[in-house]
């Protein structure tokens, strides 16, 4: 239909002859429809229902003698998957390798799936870890950047952070680094802040010295996220953080926002300008409201939502040059 | 006034740049001509990509909220304290800067003038309320759904967005006006004794009605303009005719009216069974065959709320050998169809279409948010102390 409108209008003004209208419309008709990312989403979403199932049933039935065939069958799984997305393997490349078939991404990531539930059922049953806590995350974290790099896939290597975070004891995952780390109560504001500019840095240095740069996004949107956070969680707390005082953090928040907002000019990249901008302007405010002095009230009411208006419309100006700022490298 | 705040060229414009870079990649175009479109349609308007649409959003609501708070005081300082004046202020200066901002700053549905437009009709619908308050002897909390007053406060509000909708083609404000119009009729339809157990049939005849109204729209010279907001429409219709028909709808819906804490079967049980069952698989045979990703997609969505109300009656499977069946025949199905569209069957194909965006990093978020972390195991816990000791013992699935 809208190509119907399209085409109607490019022979009103004479940019296209009506018979290649006609072939236009004809190829738009036979086009095939493109059902790619909605079989990736299904063997996802397949992957992660069928593992989140196999372990806990391996859980319920920790205790009976007949869990060795579900154990049996997922080592099985576990193995035929690997060896799967083993054999599909392309030769090694610092760059970016373009597979023909997206299966073996995801029989890879069934594998690292199925990894972590045996895992967990051998130390709980056997007790291979003992009281060395640590190793049964940083296993998972070596085994999984390990294969994100070998196999080249960003999912895994996500995986692998995830693992990683967990040794620290931070959740870096997108989401529940806001609601898993219970920032205003526990003390990881330092373990969060020192893991996600780790991870920024190792995520810079893949995109600077060109190995595996495509990597370089899930390292810096994971790593900074929580640094930043971790970092803006820290103004926000009643009880002052011991190892980093409030205008560390604001210092913090302040460089890392600009560094964000720097990379994302070098990556022509929308959301590190978004996350830069917000926890920029969220330390920025901070330390506006913290300097006014509130004893005449309605004054310092005034000027705080005269701040908010000039501030907001500064940024949307920003953002409406953010083409030609992001191309300015 | 004319009636569109943005030119039409605009849409136009749009539309244009994707298409054409779509048909010089299957090389229906010569690069001459390509380059000649390019010229002819040069964008000149601002309208940026999803997440800095979403910061303007919120960056524009943030300013709003700090112009509202400055009016506030300054009233306050002039001894000027009625809500309904500081009301009034916001909606049309919301709604003023935004008609500003379109024509000399050239923003198109940018995230800037969306977020006025939101706040502007939303400060005005509230207004509306109060007058309706005002203006009946009934109050929203005596009289419940099924009375004169939510016509009286409904009416107003469905003018007051159609308007919107046909001045700005905005695509929430859209949706708000299909949903204001579908309260309404169910309002006018509970007033009549008989209308509880016609409401379904009426929501589904609506459907229908606006579906084939939306075809006929599609014809107009306009219909690039409003294209956003007749493809939303498309799939609230669809929608619609299924959540009418679901069985869960009604009988939760039907206890919901009539107050009961627990819900009762209802009458023409079979009948909903059977909508509940076909209308998902309906949809997705003909999503497959026309093809269509707005009905695949619907259907597809409509299966998963038909999967959750057949397991919200009846307890078929234990959830996680349900999980496990699911997710096999899931992975089975989309390893098959993967191998079988390629490179193309019956119009359909797996391979990734040129055009589309590719979400690889979008898609690493995902695993980071989804995959469980390994859990160390917590110092002191002994697993497979008993039956239910080891259940549900790991918070991770």
């Amino acid at each position: 239909m809208r190509t119907t409108h399209l085409l109607a209008d490019l022979q009103a003004r004479g940019l296209l002859p009506p018979a290649q209208a006609q072939a236009i419309a004809n190829d738009e008709q036979a086009r095939p429809m493109s059902l790619h990312q909605e079989l990736r989403a299904a063997l996802y979403l397949g992957i992660t229902l069928l593992t989140g199932g196999l372990g806990t049933l391996l859980y319920q039935h920790l205790d009976d003698i007949g869990h060795g065939a579900v154990i049996g069958a997922m080592a099985l799984l576990m193995l035929a998957s690997f060896g799967y997305a083993w054999r599909h393997r392309l030769p090694f490349t610092w760059g970016q390798s373009t597979a023909a078939s997206f299966v073996p991404d995801y029989a890879l990531l069934l594998g690292c799936l199925l990894f972590l539930a045996l895992e967990t059922y051998v130390q709980a049953v056997f007790n291979v870890f003992g009281n060395r806590y640590g190793l049964a995350t940083l296993l998972p974290a070596v085994l999984f950047l390990a294969l994100a790099y070998r196999l080249d896939h960003r999912g895994v290597l996500a995986m692998g952070l995830t693992a990683l975070g967990a040794w620290v004891g931070v959740s870096v995952a997108p989401l529940s680094v806001f609601t898993a780390n219970a920032l205003f109560t526990s003390r990881l504001g330092v373990a969060g802040v020192l893991l996600g500019l780790a991870l920024t840095g190792a995520g810079l240095h893949a995109e600077f010295t060109r190995r595996k740069p495509h990597f370089a996004f899930t390292y810096i949107s994971l790593g900074a996220n929580v640094a930043l956070l971790a970092a803006t969680a820290v103004l926000f707390d009643y009880y002052p953080q011991p190892w980093l005082p409030k205008w560390v953090a604001v210092l913090l928040v302040l460089l890392m926002s600009a560094g964000l907002v720097w990379y994302a000019r070098h990556a022509q990249s929308y959301l590190f300008l978004l996350m830069g901008t917000v926890y920029g302007y969220i330390a920025l405010t901070y330390s506006f409201i913290q300097l006014l002095d509130f004893s005449n009230g309605e004054a310092g009411g005034l000027l705080v939502s005269f701040y908010f208006m000039l501030s907001t419309a500064g940024v949307i100006l920003l953002f409406v040059r953010s083409k030609e700022f992001l191309r300015r490298v | 006034m004319k009636m569109k705040a943005y030119p039409l060229l605009w849409a136009t414009q749009e539309a244009m740049e994707a298409a054409a870079s779509r048909w010089f990649r299957r090389q229906l175009l010569t690069d001459a001509q390509y380059q000649a479109i390019k010229t002819a349609y040069q964008p000149d308007f601002y309208r940026p990509g999803l997440l800095l649409r979403i910061g303007l959003v919120l960056f524009t609501c943030v300013g709003v909220a700090g112009a509202a708070a400055f009016l506030a005081l300054f009233g306050a300082a002039a001894r000027l304290e009625d809500f309904r004046l500081l009301g009034w202020a916001v909606a049309l200066g919301c709604l003023g800067t935004q008609e500003v901002i379109i024509r000399e700053f050239r923003h198109y549905r940018s995230g800037t003038d969306s977020a006025l437009l939101y706040i502007g009709l939303f400060v005005l619908a509230l207004l509306l309320a109060e007058a309706a308050d005002s203006l009946t002897t009934l109050s929203r909390y005596s009289a419940g759904f099924g009375s004169a007053y939510y016509t009286v406060l409904l009416l107003p509000l469905l003018g007051l967005l159609l308007l919107a909708t046909l001045r700005y083609a905005d695509r929430l404000v859209a949706a708000a006006t299909y949903l204001v119009l579908l309260a309404l009729l169910a309002n006018w339809l509970l007033i009549l004794p008989i209308g509880r157990l016609l409401l379904p049939f009426v929501l589904m005849l609506t459907a229908v009605g606006s579906f084939r109204l939306l075809q006929r729209l599609r014809q107009r010279p306009d219909y690039l303009y409003y294209r956003a907001c007749l493809l939303v429409l498309e799939v609230l219709t669809l929608a619609t005719f299924y959540l009418a028909g679901n069985y869960y709808m009604v009988r939760e819906g039907n206890a919901e009216i009539s107050g009961l804490y627990a819900s009762a079967q209802i009458p023409l049980a079979p009948l909903f069974y059977l909508f509940t069952a076909i209308i998902p698989l309906v949809y997705i045979a003909v999503g497959l065959r026309r093809p269509s990703r707005l009905w695949l997609l619907t259907g597809l969505a409509a299966a998963a709320f038909s999967l959750f109300t057949l397991r919200y009656y009846r307890s078929v499977l234990p959830p996680e050998i349900a999980a496990v069946l699911g997710g096999a025949f899931l992975l089975v199905l989309a390893v098959w169809a993967a191998r079988y569209l390629r490179p193309a069957r019956h119009g359909l194909t797996s391979l990734a279409d040129a055009g589309q965006p590719t979400y690889f990093n979008l898609e690493s978020l995902v695993v980071a948010q989804t995959a469980p972390a390994p859990t160390a195991p917590t110092p002191g816990f002994e697993f497979g102390g008993g039956h239910s000791g080891g259940a549900g013992a790991d918070g991770s699935y």
